[in-house]
């Protein structure tokens, strides 16, 4: 099923944040949203996920009209999110954190489901018991995946990922993000980290200050000129 | 050395009460920021219950705390969803006005229903003592402890077994990752504050067996709610436990303090609340979060 965004625009009060933006993303794709600061992607993510009120336009997954659901039947169609900043239960344990990725779930398999994100994230195993405030940026960051997962998501929306975190780090998470993405999964990667997301993504939209400026294949956009010198400084 | 355990033993079994009496205070508070000055009232209204229950079919009052319980439970999410849920992330202003106007509203019902005439519940325990060691103890007072540990202890085991009281504890911390998983917040909030109605009602309940029953009954409890959740710590049942055991144990002392200061006679009896308000002090200015608390990100 396609994720399509049409002529979306959402506001906080008075202060108009998006502007018609539309975007679709393909049944297992992996498509890059870039931009500076403030352009509004995390808003964007928001309105899908339905935390956001919109101003006008529809999200649309598959026939259903995700607009008009509260978030947690947005959830539960299969759309979940990977919020900025992990925002994990600190003080809950890793294991209560996974499970509360599952809350929706009334099905037999959450347990097998926790063993299968455990055996891709093994270095959560390790720390299953402990507060998840208590655990570093890197691990924080696979908490906050392996949540998602417990969702069973059919597409992922996941903002700035490797947002704090070492080069090094960010390269094991987009190794799991590949695995993910061959278990069937389609994302929608938020990134400041223009080079790390046009390497990644097989498309890209360029979001600026509440517009879609830009759009196209990934690799056409990392030697696009006006994407060079506003985001690669080159 | 008898007069100093006979004054331990009073204060644990008027703080295991004052325990209950803080922890859906506490709840309500620490987990959706409203101070809930309706929770004397929800008290008061599960002592009327019991009472009701015990003039009419002569139903025992511990009998009692579990239907109590769940009238009030019923209308806490009644309220939550209905009135409350609208102003809950306004300022703290609003849900202060509006707890307030619903503590108004149902003491003047109750007084209109019961009248002012002050009640009381009989039961064959009444006034009954045993004494152990030399330490006196009411039954009826044991009676009360032993349940509000037992309630106590099911709440710690339902917010952190289940699977609605692990949702209520994650959002509490984010709401907005909450509603990322799916976490309905209206209805855990409705869930949260019913909880906090139906434990202010058990509370009510058991508190019959030694306290007389006027409509305002539950002023003087919402103070202490107060207080002893602060002094322990917001929003955990550990906080609310040792906080209440705390304060009763320290007013229960402050019975022995006895001074004369400038010829004028001062008398413990009626300086409980003070010295117990004095320990708040000494305890927020030394360590904040209070005595279990965690400072929260």
């Amino acid at each position: 099923m396609n994720l399509s965004v049409e002529n979306l625009s959402a506001a906080y009060g008075d202060t108009r944040v998006l502007w018609d933006v539309s975007l679709e993303i393909g049944e297992r794709e992996i498509v890059a949203l870039i931009g500076s600061n403030g352009a509004g992607k995390s808003t964007l993510l928001g309105a899908i996920s339905g935390l956001v009120d919109i101003v006008g336009g529809e999200v649309r997954y598959g026939d259903v009209k995700l607009n008009e659901l509260p978030p947690d039947r947005i959830v539960q169609s299969g759309v979940v999110q990977v919020p900025q900043g992990r925002r994990l239960f600190g003080s809950l344990s890793v294991r209560e954190n996974l499970l509360m990725g599952a809350y929706l779930r009334r099905d037999k398999e959450v347990e097998a489901d926790l063993e299968r994100v455990l055996a891709m994230l093994p270095r959560l195993r390790e720390r299953i018991g402990y507060l998840a405030g208590r655990l570093s940026g890197g691990e924080q960051q696979q908490v906050a995946i392996a949540r998602a997962l417990m969702a069973r998501p059919k597409m992922l929306l996941i903002d700035e990922m490797s947002l704090g975190l070492a080069p090094v780090l960010v390269d094991s998470l987009l190794d799991i993000l590949t695995q993910i993405h061959a278990s069937g999964v389609a994302i929608l990667m938020v990134e400041q980290d223009v080079q790390t997301a046009l390497e990644f993504a097989e498309r890209a939209y360029v979001l600026e200050t509440g517009r879609i400026t830009l759009t196209g294949p990934a690799h056409a956009l990392l030697d696009d000129p006006n994407v060079k010198k506003a985001y690669l400084g080159v | 050395m008898q007069l100093v355990l006979q004054n331990l033993v009073n204060g644990i079994l008027s703080g295991g009460i004052l325990a209950l009496v803080a922890l859906g205070f506490s709840l309500v508070y620490g987990i959706m920021n409203i101070i809930n000055l309706a929770h004397g009232a929800f008290l008061m209204l599960g002592a009327y219950i019991t009472w009701q229950l015990w003039s009419t079919f002569g139903l025992d009052p511990i009998l009692a705390v579990p239907i109590a319980f769940v009238v009030l439970f019923a209308f806490g999410y009644g309220i939550q969803r209905g009135v409350i849920n609208r102003v809950v992330r306004a300022p703290v202003l609003a849900t202060f006005l509006l707890t307030f106007a619903l503590s108004l509203l149902i003491e003047t019902t109750a007084l209109f229903v019961w009248t002012g005439d002050t009640r009381g519940v009989q039961t064959a325990y009444t006034g009954a003592n045993f004494t152990l060691l030399g330490v006196t103890v009411p039954w009826a007072k044991l009676l009360t402890l032993v349940v509000a540990l037992a309630i106590t202890g099911i709440l710690y085991l339902w917010l952190h077994r289940s699977r609605l009281g692990r949702a209520i504890r994650a959002t509490s911390m984010d709401v907005g990752a909450a509603q990322m998983v799916g976490v309905r917040v209206a209805h855990v909030y409705g869930i949260t504050y019913a909880l906090g109605a139906g434990l202010a009602a058990a509370a009510g309940a058991l508190l019959t067996l030694s306290y007389p029953l006027t409509p305002t009954m539950g002023d003087p409890f919402l103070i202490k709610g107060f207080v002893v959740c602060v002094l322990g710590g917001l929003g955990s049942v550990e906080g609310a436990l040792v906080g209440g055991l705390v304060y009763g144990i320290v007013s229960s002392f402050a019975t022995q303090f006895d001074v004369t200061i400038a010829g004028q006679h001062l008398s413990g009896t009626g300086l409980q609340d003070v010295l117990a308000l004095v320990v708040l002090l000494v305890v927020l200015i030394v360590r904040p979060t209070g005595l279990v608390g965690r400072a929260t990100a």
